[in-house]
């Protein structure tokens, strides 16, 4: 027998701690062989936009491998918890392990400790694991790059963060958006705030309606990026009571008075 | 020399320490309801209803740190499965069968090491393939598993009680009748469990009758508080734990 006293182990909380205790292939990073070797699936264009009960989302479908569009029916947009949505761009490997991981991560945490993740330690393990997938974007695969809109229950508002590729966290004040398609626009969203107001103060119609035009303009200046015309773009919101689907109804009565004005 | 005679004595003064300590808890009854699965028990101020997984959770009665470390190591095993395999493929056959019996068997077993104080109930929620389930975990790894109720309480002739009381109970009622039930199951678990084992006897000039069941819970209900949660099939996230508040069982105790 030993003398030792209890050992103090404590959890904490971290889910990346346990699973590297069990080694999990998520935490042993390889050696990687450098570009070429395999066709990467991107998804392309995601935007984020504030508006009066919280922030919208919307992303077109397309993911793209090289100049192949491989996918039409791409999801980007998804929800971390019940306030917290990531809009993804670039490898869809990566970001699906990633927000796959921060799922768990969140819940994981809320369970063992009995209370929720603060919103700042959410956006600091975000922050984490794009800083971790640092290495494999350098060689230049596997680099991706989120936004993530959370509503803020402590004040009472919609955030929208986005990140670099080394993990620094920018929060704006408006909006923001993320992949090849979003370059292009990003002059676009100045000009509706100077021209039409900032859109925190939009309703959720006239904001989405914004998106669409967005992502539109997007679609035919980037070749990565589906439009609305083939296959609807997903949008979500999160607001105080939580994360929200936009249904396909509610973009189409929006989609047909664009195309009834534009013609 | 160690004889098989001192074995079972070891074997016994064991799990003498450990009943004499579950003794006391405050009995957990689980049960279904309409829309799902009920877990409750009273506490003075602990948390005593666990959040395992989104179709998971758990009570129990024992020692605190022990509770404590049976629930992380559930919650370990969950996280780690639904994150490299699937949410389907976390599920109370494995957690309690494969994750927690073994080693509760050997911590029971192990002469070194101190039992752990633990009984507990687990209610998973229909999922991908699987019905609805309770399982109950014993301190010497025994488990077992039910569909209909599962009870935990300090004592087989407690558990017996409130067992008569849920097979009347029916599963497709609202959930104020279901925390009703649950409530009166857990009373008689605790009512027989704080008499002394002589006025268990079946004749009736073994002592007092029992204090009334409605007046034993107002009593009960001075020093304790309604610990409840529910595995909700209406709530349409993944995650289908809901802690309930005083306003949802305040109307089924008045």
């Amino acid at each position: 027998m030993t003398s030792e006293g209890p050992a103090f182990q404590t959890t904490a909380g971290d889910f990346y701690g346990l699973l590297e205790r069990a080694h999990s292939p998520f935490t042993q990073r390889g050696p990687a062989a450098g570009p070429g070797a395999v066709t990467e699936v991107h998804g392309t264009t995601v935007i984020a936009v504030k508006y009066k009960d919280g922030v919208l989302n919307v992303g077109d479908r397309r993911a793209t491998g090289g100049t192949a569009i491989m996918y039409d029916r791409a999801e980007k947009l998804m929800a971390l918890d019940s306030h917290t949505l990531i809009a993804i761009s670039g490898s869809y490997a990566t970001a699906l392990n990633i927000v796959r991981y921060l799922q768990h991560a969140f819940k994981y945490y809320a369970r063992t400790q009995l209370q929720e993740m603060s919103l700042d330690g959410k956006l600091s393990e975000l922050g984490r694991m794009i800083a971790q997938n640092l290495p494999n974007a350098m060689q230049g695969f596997g680099a991706f790059l989120p936004v993530l809109s959370a509503y803020d229950a402590v004040t009472n508002e919609g955030r929208i963060y986005f990140y670099d590729g080394m993990g620094a966290r920018f929060e704006t004040a408006e909006f923001g958006a993320a992949g090849s398609g979003s370059a292009p626009i990003r002059g676009a969203f100045d000009y509706i705030l100077k021209t039409r107001g900032p859109f925190h103060e939009m309703s959720r119609q006239e904001a989405l309606r914004e998106c669409l035009v967005l992502l539109d303009i997007a679609a035919d200046l980037d070749s990565a990026t589906g439009g609305y015309g083939k296959v609807l773009p997903a949008a979500k919101a999160v607001e105080r009571t939580g994360v929200l689907d936009i249904s396909e109804d509610e973009m189409n009565v929006i989609l047909k008075d664009i195309n009834r004005r534009e013609s | 020399m160690v004889t098989p005679y001192d074995f079972n004595e070891s074997v016994q003064h064991r799990a003498e320490y450990v009943e004499e300590r579950l003794r006391d808890g405050s009995p957990v009854v689980g049960m279904k309801y309409r829309d799902g699965l009920l877990l409750l028990s009273m506490k003075r101020t602990q948390r005593k209803v666990f959040e395992v997984y989104d179709r998971l959770m758990m009570s129990a009665i024992g020692n605190q740190a022990d509770i404590e470390a049976v629930r992380i190591a559930a919650l370990d095993f969950a996280h780690q499965e639904g994150f490299s395999r699937s949410p389907d493929d976390v599920t109370v056959n494995r957690i309690v069968g494969f994750a927690l019996s073994p080693p509760l068997k050997k911590a029971f077993g192990d002469a070194w090491a101190s039992p752990v104080v633990f009984r507990g109930v687990f209610a998973e929620l229909a999922g991908a393939g699987s019905p609805d389930r309770f399982a109950t975990l014993n301190y010497d790894g025994e488990f077992a598993f039910s569909e209909d109720f599962a009870v935990a309480a300090g004592s087989s002739y407690a558990e017996e009680a409130m067992v008569e009381r849920l097979r009347e109970a029916k599963a497709d009622v609202p959930l104020d009748e279901a925390i009703r039930a649950a409530v009166e199951a857990w009373a008689l678990g605790h009512r027989a469990g704080s008499q002394p084992r002589a006025l268990k006897a079946e004749d009736d000039d073994a002592g007092e009758p029992p204090v009334p069941l409605d007046e034993y819970i107002q009593t009960q209900m001075k020093d304790l508080v309604v610990e409840a949660a529910v595995l909700d099939r209406q709530i349409a996230r993944d995650a289908k734990f809901r802690l309930l508040q005083e306003v949802d069982w305040k109307d089924a105790l008045k």
